[in-house]
């Protein structure tokens, strides 16, 4: 009897070690492969042609149309600067510069299904040639479903959200480029 | 207790091999890579420009609503492969990808000095024959080796306007992919 009990508790600890390490890589993978700045992660390795396993296995399991490295640059932020979880009845300021890069857009999502969470007929993302900028360059970006100042992007629905920027023609994480903790941060400002 | 703590630890090893396991088999027996992705959504032939993002619609690619898609898949099996066309003066890249959605070869339009893509794909037996000149192709084309023969090209076009976006898809539409004569 005692025997099996051991047996058991194995097979749990094994399964649970196993698979638990695995979904986690695979969702939070600062450890094996993602960088991350600030709430922005990134895949560092997920353009190029021989990625490493944990990146293949992320790409498999995202199903998603990556960019190659010479493309651009695909960040993905799930939580705010205080590390909440980014709410749709919250309004958030996204404030500060971005890394070098031809051009950037950024799209509030939803997190399964990768759709804007815009509202219907309106503007589905912000693009970086299309915002009102400081005179040092900087953005201040609103996202909420309550009129911003600035430049907003009207959002709807409940629940949590995704923000996805997406630099394109850009040399950050290469090594040669600017520096990318460049990267603006996320404040949430008021819930509903 | 000593036998518990070595059952448990016997757990954390297979545990290791199991996530080790785990990771290494994914791509083989994942069902939501892009290749299937792109598959449902039609038939093999020619240049497909995917239906723009729209607000609350699933977005399984994950594609950026700014931009304008086109999809080719090519089989080298049947000879080499070939992406040309002319593209408007913005920015565009084009990406290559395998069955099992990693990128093989990227590029943009920043180098480039003309707005023509034209872009060849030979697998690692046809680039042998391109290197014995045993192949006629044009001379400028852009040649890419792939170790697979099933290739999926993307183009990625941004209309620096959304009342400019079903002219930019036109000249996606207006892509030729498919494969060289040899």
């Amino acid at each position: 009897m005692r025997f099996l009990i051991h047996l058991a508790l194995m097979i749990v600890v094994a399964l649970g070690t196993g698979f638990g390490l695995s979904w986690y890589a695979l969702n939070d993978g600062r450890l094996f492969g993602a960088v991350e700045i600030g709430p922005w992660q990134a895949w560092r390795d997920v353009g190029v042609p021989g990625p490493d396993p944990y990146t293949r296995a992320y790409i498999a399991r995202s199903g998603a149309l990556e960019l190659g490295a010479s493309e651009g640059l695909q960040f993905i932020a799930t939580f705010d600067s205080d590390n909440r979880r980014l709410d749709r009845n919250c309004r958030y300021r996204i404030d500060g510069s971005t890394p070098p890069a031809r051009f950037w857009t950024l799209v509030p999502v939803a997190p399964d299904t990768g759709s804007p969470i815009t509202r219907p007929d309106g503007p589905l993302d912000f693009h970086s040639a299309r915002l009102s900028r400081a005179p040092d360059g900087s953005v201040e970006l609103y996202v909420s479903k309550t009129l911003a100042p600035q430049n907003w992007l009207e959002i709807a629905g409940d629940g949590p959200f995704d923000l996805v920027l997406t630099l394109y023609d850009t040399s950050s994480l290469s090594g040669t480029g600017a520096n990318v903790a460049t990267l603006p941060s996320i404040i949430r400002e008021v819930c509903a | 207790m000593i036998r518990t703590g070595l059952w448990i630890l016997a757990g954390l090893v297979l545990g290791g091999i199991i996530h080790i396991v785990v990771i290494l088999l994914l791509p083989a027996l994942s069902a939501t890579a892009a290749w299937d992705r792109v598959m449902a959504l039609g038939p093999a032939e020619g240049t497909q420009v995917l239906a723009a993002v729209a607000a609350d619609q699933p977005n399984p690619l994950r594609l950026d609503p700014e931009l304008a898609y086109a999809i080719c898949r090519v089989d080298l099996r049947k000879g080499p492969g070939t992406v040309v066309g002319s593209l408007p003066q913005a920015f565009w890249s084009v990406a290559v990808y395998g069955r099992n959605g990693t990128v093989i070869y990227s590029t943009t339009n920043r180098d480039s000095t003309s707005n023509l893509l034209d872009l060849g794909l030979f697998n690692a037996a046809q680039t042998r024959l391109l290197a014995e000149q045993k192949l006629d192709v044009a001379e400028g084309l852009l040649i890419v080796e792939a170790q697979k023969d099933d290739l999926m090209v993307v183009v990625r076009l941004a209309p620096p306007h959304l009342a400019m976006r079903a002219r930019y898809e036109q000249a996606l539409a207006a892509l030729r992919c498919g494969n060289l004569p040899t």
